[in-house]
């Protein structure tokens, strides 16, 4: 190619560089960006937590507080879109936001704090109310008594009820 | 912070070669980033940035470290990528430090060095744009957008209700059973 053949070519194809830091950039369609947790819709099931490969969602239970934590920590996300996929409530979505980069570690983190319900025998928390009323809603009406029982005390009062038959018994 | 034109020091520190690839190629015509004044140097010694991209494996520990240290005060430290930010997926393994978090743990037990001004870039890769974004907090052409957020729920009497409703719908069906209630042997017979 000669000298004159590539400068008309180069002049025909005009000015590519894109003007980005001074000018917003649009990303296409699909692009999995920042995830970000919606607080209201979220039910603290897990499920988003097993499903994370590094483990950057991570789920923990505060037992002094009552609270089931919900971490996310972006600085370990690889984007994968799992958590996405697996969200029975679709809380969890990927934005199209990548202008990520802070100055400092602490910036990366969102902490969602979910209240939880106290077992009504033995006083341990075990299951956020949000989870509880979602599943509650999928049982059979006459199955609901045993709601707000943890499990090893709803296996106990299972039991109890094989044993001493309809109405209670005796010993 | 750094007014003028910034020379990076692009090291591989235990990446896949995603990363690499990607600081490659913000130095294309499309993305042009040397009108920023942003050159790719050949030694720490030329530098007033170094660029990390991977989880820092046992392996180049040394030649990290030893590249660190080369770099001339005052410096930026870029750590591209989950890998390099926070371990990434390798986070917990045997053969990685997991950071550059963790190395900056090991600068200032072993040798006192106080850690640099960081900018973390997350991403599996970034995409370009997005470490031109960095390099523009960096010279202050640009303000950061990503903040922490915490989200603690408070009990309204929304909840309350709809425990009620729930319970009131179990306490109509024929179903649902009494409590139970049990007695030892010697309650009965006083009972009858």
């Amino acid at each position: 190619m000669g000298r004159f053949k590539l400068i008309t070519k180069a002049i025909s194809i005009g000015r590519v560089t894109e003007k980005y830091p001074f000018v917003p950039l649009e990303v296409p369609e699909g692009f999995r960006g920042k995830p970000v947790i919606d607080p209201e819709k979220c039910i603290g099931c897990t499920a988003c937590s097993n499903a994370c490969p590094p483990q950057a969602l991570q789920v923990y239970d505060d037992l002094e507080r009552g609270v089931r934590v919900v971490h996310l920590f972006i600085g370990r996300c690889i984007f994968c879109a799992r958590c996405q996929d697996v969200c029975p409530t679709e809380a969890i979505k990927l934005t199209k936001e990548f202008e990520l980069a802070t100055l400092s570690d602490e910036d990366l983190h969102q902490i969602v704090e979910l209240q939880m319900v106290r077992c009504e025998e033995c006083g341990k928390p075990f299951d956020t109310f949000r989870h509880l009323l979602y599943t509650a809603k999928e049982l059979q009406p006459w199955e609901r008594e045993m709601m707000f029982l943890c499990p090893e005390c709803k296996a106990k009062k299972v039991s109890e009820k094989l044993i001493f038959g309809k109405g209670g018994g005796y010993v | 912070m750094f007014e003028k034109s910034l020379w990076v020091f692009h090291l591989n520190s235990g990446s896949c070669n995603g990363c690499d690839i990607e600081v490659l190629n913000i130095f294309t015509p499309r993305q042009d980033v040397e009108r920023l004044g942003i050159k790719l140097v050949g030694s720490p010694r030329h530098a007033d940035a170094i660029a990390f991209t991977g989880p820092v494996t046992r392996e180049c520990l040394p030649k990290v470290i030893e590249a660190f240290k080369a770099v001339p005060e005052p410096k930026i430290v870029l750590a591209i990528g989950s890998c390099a930010c926070g371990g990434g997926i390798w986070y917990d393994t045997y053969a990685v430090i997991g950071g550059v978090k963790e190395l900056y743990k090991i600068l200032k037990e072993e040798y006192g060095i106080e850690p640099p001004t960081t900018i973390y870039i997350p991403g599996c890769p970034p995409k370009p744009e997005a470490m031109i974004y960095a390099v523009g907090i960096a010279r202050g052409l640009v303000k950061q957008k990503q903040k922490k957020e915490i989200y603690i729920e408070e009990l309204d009497e929304k909840t309350k209700d709809m425990i009620e409703i729930l319970f009131e719908e179990a306490r109509g069906t024929r179903h649902f059973l009494p409590q139970i209630i049990v007695k030892t042997s010697e309650e009965s017979k006083n009972e009858s």
